[in-house]
């Protein structure tokens, strides 16, 4: 390994691998300081399992979030319907666990082979449907599952969902398992960000936002839009698939009733508008946020379920920019797709 | 055979009828303001928690309650959801779905906050008790009125789009608001007639179906997925194409659910608006504008 020093960065080259590192702290002390934070949570509420349930629970959203954020910046358009793909990983995750008796890391292998699949075979939609047609067709896709998950209940146990499935951890004291289980979701979300913040740095990120302001102008400056709408669509359907083999084998029950409706989404939905309005990083302190306030709120007793939506509205008017946007000033890039349902 | 062929035009009939009513005012929204009115719900919960309270608390007579409800819609829709949401956010698209679904959560969890389904809320609305029967089917004649008012209620709207000077102002403003606000339309007065106008059909629907329908506080989501799917393959926001969508919805539930399966209605309806809008995505309307 050799080390060098450039441009204010330490520059490792291992073999042909070449890692930068930048000296100056405001780089990367932030970053550092949120994921300590995140790492520590655990530790400091793992008296209560229920509170280490809810923060699984909010990485659950965050690694929904995220990777629907480079999905909507890449192909261009709302996806209103991510959690179609979360059904397809929980329900496949669920049925080999219980019918074939699989563990999650065999199960894994073919959600993700799965999520690819789907993803690929619904990729022409990006390029078929525009604007708003998209984001109603992605309405649509969870509903027809859902019924589909009615129709065959016998395979998918519509009205109660699957249960019985292999857990995710098994370590023997419960509460451990629920640590470690929720330390496994901080480590697939914080992954998740890794993956994606990487991507949207990179040169796919200038092609993802090149399509996101406008297609035909990026066609014309030689980009092929088809071919990476079609390849941001698939990766990020896997990625969300994951998702639902994590939910899946998590809490050892799957319904459709839970996930593949409409209210999942919209909560998908707030998180990304509460964090930061689709930016990354906001997605996290959303999902966080939107989960401790709904906890919180508890303390109200039933009173609760109309102040949480209130707060949220009221928070939505006055942060325009979402939480995030209290961090960090300056918008630096837009990415969030419109529906264009107006007429220009 | 025959008895089922009779059966399913009598209920492409009745159902088709019960949607078009449910979807009028969504397509009215989607076809003047050009939104994705997803508050759209909360209109049938305002409607029956509403006319409840003023029955059960403030001791209305039936036609009073319907009047003060209607004087209530009015107030809410421009009140809570037009002028502090949909104006406001009328050019940010994520910040209006987010709003109105916050709001239609907020009365959905209000309205099962203080009656919930133990309170057993029911609506005496019931014009002619009983089932008639046509042919090999029994019918509900409350269902059969609905069927009735859906189609004088589209009437009445059509003709007024159709034969009355705001109506000509409202299609103006649908086919192009910048062309129409230059001749001197008032757009925000005719988006503000929009969105009253459009909570007049699902009301009047909420209230004749209530005596044959679940209520509860969460009877707005189903309602509005089917506005959205009737307004989806009828062309977004062009009454003429609701109509005709109406009616294939209700025909393929009815045939689906009497000639296959009941439990594949909703499977039937969905697949097929999917198929609409990969191949047809402007839906059965060609046109843009409202009618």
């Amino acid at each position: 390994m050799r080390i060098e020093h450039k441009r204010a960065r330490l520059v490792f080259h291992i073999r042909d691998l070449k890692l930068e590192w930048a000296i100056e702290p405001r780089y990367w002390r932030n970053p550092l300081l949120a994921v300590a934070g995140l790492a520590l949570l655990p530790l400091v509420i793992m008296s209560k399992p229920d509170y280490l349930t809810l923060l699984t629970t909010a990485n659950i959203y965050a690694a929904v979030a995220i990777p629907l954020a480079w999905q909507m910046a890449g192909i261009g358009r709302m996806n209103f319907g991510p959690q179609f793909f979360v059904g397809i990983g929980g329900f496949a995750a669920a049925l080999l666990s219980i019918h074939l008796g699989w563990n999650p890391w065999q199960t894994l292998g073919i959600v993700i082979l799965l999520g690819l699949a789907f993803g690929l075979i619904l990729s022409p939609l990006t390029t078929i449907a525009k604007g708003l047609y998209f984001s109603l067709i992605t309405l649509i896709l969870p509903l027809i599952f859902l019924e589909f998950t009615y129709v065959y209940t016998d395979i998918f146990k519509g009205e109660t969902g699957l249960s019985g499935i292999v857990p995710l951890v098994n370590l023997g004291r419960i509460r451990t398992n629920y640590l470690v289980s929720c330390y496994f979701s901080l480590g697939m979300t914080l992954l998740s960000l890794y993956i994606v913040d990487k991507v949207l740095r990179s040169r796919i990120g200038l092609y993802a936002a090149a399509i996101n302001d406008d297609e035909e102008v990026a066609e014309t400056c030689g980009l092929n839009i088809n071919g990476w709408k079609i390849l941001c669509f698939t990766i990020t359907s896997m990625m969300i698939a994951v998702t639902g083999w994590f939910a899946a084998h998590y809490y050892g029950t799957f319904a459709g009733i839970t996930y593949l409706q409409l209210p999942f989404m919209v909560k998908i939905l707030l998180i990304v508008m509460i964090g930061g309005r689709g930016e990354l990083y906001g997605s996290i302190v959303g999902a966080y946020f939107v989960a401790f306030l709904e906890q919180a709120l508890t303390i109200l007793g039933p009173v609760n379920y109309i102040v949480f939506p209130f707060v949220l509205l009221v928070m939505l008017s006055t942060l325009r920019e979402g939480l995030y946007g209290l961090y960090r000033r300056h918008k630096y890039r837009e990415y969030y797709p419109t529906m264009r349902v107006r007429k220009r | 055979m025959a008895d089922t062929i009779q059966v399913i035009l009598i209920y492409t009939f009745v159902l088709g009828s019960l949607y078009l009513l449910i979807s009028l005012g969504f397509s009215v929204v989607c076809g003047v303001l050009r939104v994705f009115h997803m508050g759209y719900g909360v209109t049938f919960v305002v409607a029956v928690y509403c006319m409840w309270m003023l029955m059960k608390e403030f001791h209305f007579g039936l036609v009073p309650a319907v009047i003060g409800m209607f004087v209530i819609q009015t107030l809410f829709t421009l009140g809570i959801i037009y002028f502090p949401v949909v104006k406001r956010y009328i050019e940010q698209e994520e910040l209006l779905l987010t709003s109105l679904i916050l709001i239609s959560l907020i009365v959905e969890e209000a309205a099962n906050f203080f009656y919930p389904v133990t309170a057993g809320v029911n609506l005496p609305t019931t014009i002619l008790p009983g089932a008639v029967k046509i042919g090999p089917a029994s019918i509900p004649i409350q269902m059969l009125i609905a069927s009735g008012v859906a189609i004088l209620t589209t009437a009445v709207f059509v003709l007024f789009l159709l034969k009355t000077r705001r109506g000509l102002v409202i299609r103006a403003v649908s086919q192009d608001t910048e062309s129409a606000e230059l001749m001197g339309a008032n757009v925000g007065r005719v988006y503000a007639l929009a969105m009253v106008l459009s909570v007049i059909p699902p009301t009047i629907c909420i209230l004749i179906i209530a005596p044959v329908w679940s209520i509860e506080p969460s009877l707005g989501l189903p309602l509005m997925m089917t506005s959205i799917l009737v307004a989806i393959l009828g062309g977004l926001g062009n009454i003429r194409g609701s109509i005709m969508a109406s009616y294939i919805v209700g025909f393929l539930s009815s045939a689906v659910a009497f000639s296959i399966n009941p439990r594949m209605m909703g499977l039937a309806t969905l697949i097929t608006v999917f198929i609409v809008l990969i191949f047809r995505p402007e839906g059965i309307a060609k046109s843009e504008s409202l009618w």
